[in-house]
């Protein structure tokens, strides 16, 4: 059986399907954990809400919109400011978030009317901005608040408004992966169709399932723009809520996060017979051949290839002295959804560390398929795993690094287990050639760092040096490296600045001329 | 001129400066040694909370759920508590008490908390944990009444009547701390110890700050014992530093077990600081040392370099946790400076009738609006919009756009302050807290000044 049992679930043998080990020789039918199922009451699982998956994974990266939580306060509260989806209107949905404050009084004759008054509010407040989001929460759920209606209500006297409704309340659902569902449904059907857009290039995609986490977004819309693309919007990050209602009038719909945002690509294939074509930002490889199967989507494969030539050519010689680096190096692969697949092979392959561990705390199976078949052989799969599980798991494994999220960071940071931020990055982007570098850069410091060796030292028991003052990453990753490789002059250190979106939203791209004519508008 | 004060007008909430009753149930559950919490409601309720203190305190801390789904939520769901109670005891075999601390949605649908802690009791308890000492304590947190603090006061309530029980006088203090942080709760033992007043720090969060050691540990909790809570009935009085903090419990053991009470005030400040040792020394007629005497010269020593020729009459918005943002306007007022705006977090209706409220009313010569059941905006509105101008803003993370954005500087003070480094180490009460908190808003004030080359010239002599 590849089924792992953990000790410290034997008395919960309702885990026993939740962990697989990959065994030599082993597929996908013998080895594949069950996943999306209702969460063990008290394991202390990972988990979030499917509210915090619609308003705070999807919806609140949208960057021109009042996002309106319908609710006691806390849920708002709890999802604000913990995520780092830039913007490039300086960060207006990363700065304010709404809740209608509901409260015992409400709960009983109903909170209606304190939504509405609530909306009007935050309009008067921002007068620049007509867009809202409203989101569902338990507590306007259970009571059975109408808030379409309002919705309605309200679009109908403020004719300048636009408001979207979502209506994902925490309890639907095993996890936030109930709302990912909920929001992108929502959105095909009340706002896709509902603007016309102006139509500038003869090749339209929507980007789909980024976030814009630290930039990402703005890197890959770099790389869209330079090869003549026009992306018409992005769902979510970084994205404008005009500009998702105009969705329909893509020609390919590119998408990222098939965890969180495959539902919306489906109903766009279905309803508008826009293609869906899933790509992936993150390494060189899985990259290059992203942009060339868009370029090859257009027929512009030689404007995808350039790109790839030069960023490769650019950032190649940095990535492979990390690479050199880190070759070995065990790593848990511990995200949320999407990224263990994402990651899994591509670690591997680019930057030399092995595999030891994945799991996912909301993915479905299908991501369990794809980030198993991608990690090595003997790497244990964990489906939504639990504290004392990845306790466990982290003490047989010694893993030399482990990627997730901040809090569960804290434990590996106790067990002497450097950590990188897998859902907001240390010092992202991530995506993109140069994000890439950046990413095996925050590895190699997370490894080689001079403050964690010294957490392995026992004063009260172990000799200390008295030759060694300091050391440097590269004094510790350097010991066992040939001469040839420690020294290459091919090979060198990341070289980007601290800061690197800036620069691309100063950009000027070069004029691709139309065949034929563009807008209906 | 006056100190009006007032309820926010908007219904709404715009950038909250609280969380809900929860958040403040889990983080009085983690004060307890051999304590994990099981939240009673959606899976959000926790992960967050957990995730919120991680920023604060960079630490982990163990808290469960009852993880509701859609089926508990349309039929009940008080077998997953029972569950989770099982499953909790089973896998965490030191733990001893367990707070099931209900949420919006699961006080909505009704659940009974209590009835389902009497069956577990008469249950599975007996059946399969004879022999293991467990208490369940059912705590009521709705979210859609209070905030964090309410949530904190009625957690540290209902643990503390759950355990205490009278047995023989112990001779000791009970001292509530409130919603403080490590380097306020080392700040507090310290002064108790120069006085040699023995004291059960009840809540007490001294180990959040946890270390990093060479075997490694994994999680942080704090230190108050079962013991500790029993013998509370037994203390020669009680000391609640916070009136919404820990004042209930402090009430509760008054009127239950006749134990002498004093309430507050917040030590924030010398003169606080003064009349909390003054009260220890009431209550145990411990004389104030001369080794604090010095403590406090120095405190004032350093706050007289700083008070006329820095500090007067700069205007200062406060907001968080109202115990805090108080004792800071009471000790702005003593260093010189016009706290102009007050924004208390919540909407408890005894505000007014705080007779520390009262005596601002009574005696402040500026104007000065305290807002009741404030949000962030009411502070950004008055700047943008209103002409509001502040010279510094004291507060806690979730505000730090306002600063940013409108170029004013802050000093990070309250829960949470998680864009600082290491604020929790730093005390704000006591008269170490006094000599922190007014170096760190000169020093916020001088980064400023040479930022904005205002007078930064000055600096070179004072």
């Amino acid at each position: 059986m590849p089924y792992h049992k953990f000790k410290c679930s034997e008395c919960i043998p309702e885990r026993e399907k939740h962990a697989v080990v990959k065994g030599p020789g082993e597929d996908l039918t013998s080895a594949l954990p069950l996943g999306y199922l209702n969460t063990i009451p008290g394991s202390i699982s990972e988990r979030g809400c499917a509210y915090c998956g619609a308003k705070h994974v999807i919806g609140t990266p949208m960057k021109d919109v009042i996002h309106m939580s319908h609710g006691p306060v806390g849920c708002t509260y709890d999802t604000w400011q913990t995520k780092r989806y830039i913007s490039d209107n300086d960060n207006f949905q990363l700065k304010y978030t709404y809740a209608t404050d509901m409260k015992e009084k409400h709960i009983i004759f109903g909170a209606e009317k304190l939504l509405k008054q609530n909306i009007i509010e935050a309009f008067k407040a921002f007068p620049d901005i007509k867009r809202m989001t409203l989101y569902q929460t338990c507590a306007s759920a259970l009571i059975g608040d109408d808030i379409n209606a309002v919705a309605a209500e309200v679009m109908e006297e403020m004719p300048e408004v636009d408001i979207f409704v979502c209506n994902a309340p925490g309890f639907g659902g095993p996890s936030q992966s109930g709302g990912h569902h909920k929001i992108n449904i929502a959105w095909i059907n009340q706002k896709v169709g509902n603007v016309e857009p102006k139509i500038t290039s003869e090749y339209v995609i929507n980007y789909v399932g980024e976030y814009n986490i630290q930039g990402d977004q703005e890197v890959m819309v770099d790389y869209f723009r330079r090869m003549g693309i026009q992306v018409l919007s992005t769902f979510t990050g970084n994205g404008s809520y005009d500009d998702l209602r105009a969705m329909h009038r893509a020609h390919l719909n590119v998408l990222e996060c098939a965890r969180s945002a495959e539902y919306i690509c489906n109903e766009l294939r279905v309803r508008y017979g826009t293609p869906r074509l899933d790509i992936d930002g993150f390494g060189f490889e899985a990259l290059s051949s992203s942009l060339r199967k868009v370029g090859l989507f257009f027929g512009i494969e030689d404007r995808a290839q350039a790109i790839i030539d030069e960023e490769t050519a650019r950032w190649k010689p940095e990535l492979d002295w990390y690479k050199e680096r880190l070759k070995g190096k065990k790593v848990c692969l511990w995200p949320g959804g999407s990224k263990l697949w994402h990651w899994a092979h591509a670690i591997h392959a680019e930057m030399g560390v092995e595999v030891v561990s994945v799991y996912t705390k909301f993915g479905h199976q299908g991501d369990m398929e794809k980030g198993i078949a991608r990690c090595e052989e003997g790497a244990l799969a964990i489906d939504d795993p639990n504290e004392l599980e990845a306790l466990e798991a982290m003490e047989m494994l010694k893993p030399d690094i482990i990627f997730t999220g901040k809090r569960p960071g804290e434990v590996a940071k106790k067990l002497r287990v450097p950590y990188l931020n897998a859902h907001a990055y240390h010092n992202g982007p991530y995506k993109g050639f140069e994000g890439w570098v950046r990413f095996a850069r925050d590895i190699y410091n997370g490894i080689y760092s001079p403050i964690h060796q010294l957490s392995f030292i026992d004063i009260s028991k172990d000799e200390i040096s008295t030759d060694t003052k300091f050391l440097t990453q590269k004094m510790i990753s350097d010991v066992n490296l040939s001469e040839e490789v420690a020294c290459s002059k091919d090979l060198r250190e990341y070289t980007g600045k601290y800061e690197t979106i800036t620069a691309l939203r100063n950009k000027t791209y070069p004029d691709f001329p139309a065949q034929k004519k563009l807008s209906v508008v | 001129m006056q100190c009006e004060v007032k309820n926010k007008e908007r219904a709404g909430v715009i950038n909250p400066i609280l969380t809900c009753q929860p958040c403040g149930a889990q983080y009085a559950s983690i004060g307890i040694k051999e304590c994990i919490g099981i939240v009673h409601g959606g899976q959000g309720c926790v992960m967050f909370v957990r995730l919120l203190f991680s920023q604060h305190f960079k630490e982990s801390f163990e808290l469960a759920s009852s993880s509701l789904h859609e089926d508990g939520a349309v039929f009940g769901a008080t077998h997953r508590v029972e569950e989770a109670v099982d499953v909790l005891l089973m896998r965490y075999p030191h733990v001893k008490v367990i707070p099931i601390i209900s949420t919006c949605s699961t006080e909505v649908i009704g659940d009974d908390i209590d009835g389902v802690v009497l069956k577990l009791n008469n249950g599975l308890l007996k059946e399969k944990y004879a022999g293991r000492e467990v208490h369940l304590i059912p705590i009521h947190s709705p979210s859609f009444k209070g905030s964090m603090v309410s949530g904190y006061d009625v957690a540290v309530k209902d643990i503390v009547s759950h355990f205490a029980k009278k047995d023989k006088p112990n001779g000791k203090i009970n001292l509530f701390t409130g919603w403080v942080n490590p380097g306020d709760v080392t700040a507090i033992k310290h002064l108790l110890s120069e006085m040699q007043v023995d004291a059960t720090v009840l809540f007490e969060i001294e180990s959040f700050d946890s270390p990093l050691m060479p075997d490694g540990n994994s999680v942080s909790y704090g230190n108050t014992t079962i013991e500790d809570l029993t013998e509370t009935a037994d203390a020669l009085g009680t000391i609640a530093l916070n009136r919404y903090e820990g004042g209930q419990a402090a009430q509760y053991l008054e009127n239950e077990f006749d134990i002498p009470t004093i309430i507050g005030p917040t030590p924030i400040g010398i003169r606080n600081t003064d009349i909390f040792l003054q009260n220890v020394k009431k209550m145990t007629g411990k004389p104030i040392p001369a080794s604090l005497v010095r403590e406090r010269g120095i405190a004032l020593d350093a706050l007289t370099d700083l008070t006329h020729m820095f500090f007067a009459d700069k205007k200062v918005a406060i907001y968080g946790n109202a115990d805090l943002v108080i004792g800071l306007a009471e000790f702005c007022l003593d260093l010189e400076m016009k706290p102009v705006l007050l924004l208390l977090g919540d909407d408890n209706t005894s505000y007014p009738d705080d007779p520390r409220i009262k005596a601002l009313q009574a005696n402040v010569s500026f104007q000065m609006e305290v807002i009741m059941n404030a949000d962030l905006w009411e502070l950004e509105n008055r700047i943008k919009n209103e002409g509001l101008e502040l010279d510094l803003i004291l507060g806690h993370s979730k505000g730090r756009f306002i600063s940013i954005d409108y170029n004013i500087p802050m000093v990070r003070v309250g829960f949470p302050t998680y864009d600082r480094a290491g604020l929790h180490r730093h005390p704000v009460v006591g008269y170490a807290g006094a000599t922190w908190l007014g170096e760190e808003m000169a020093n916020t004030l001088f980064t400023d000044m040479e930022y904005k080359k205002n007078k930064e010239w000055v600096l070179n002599v004072w």
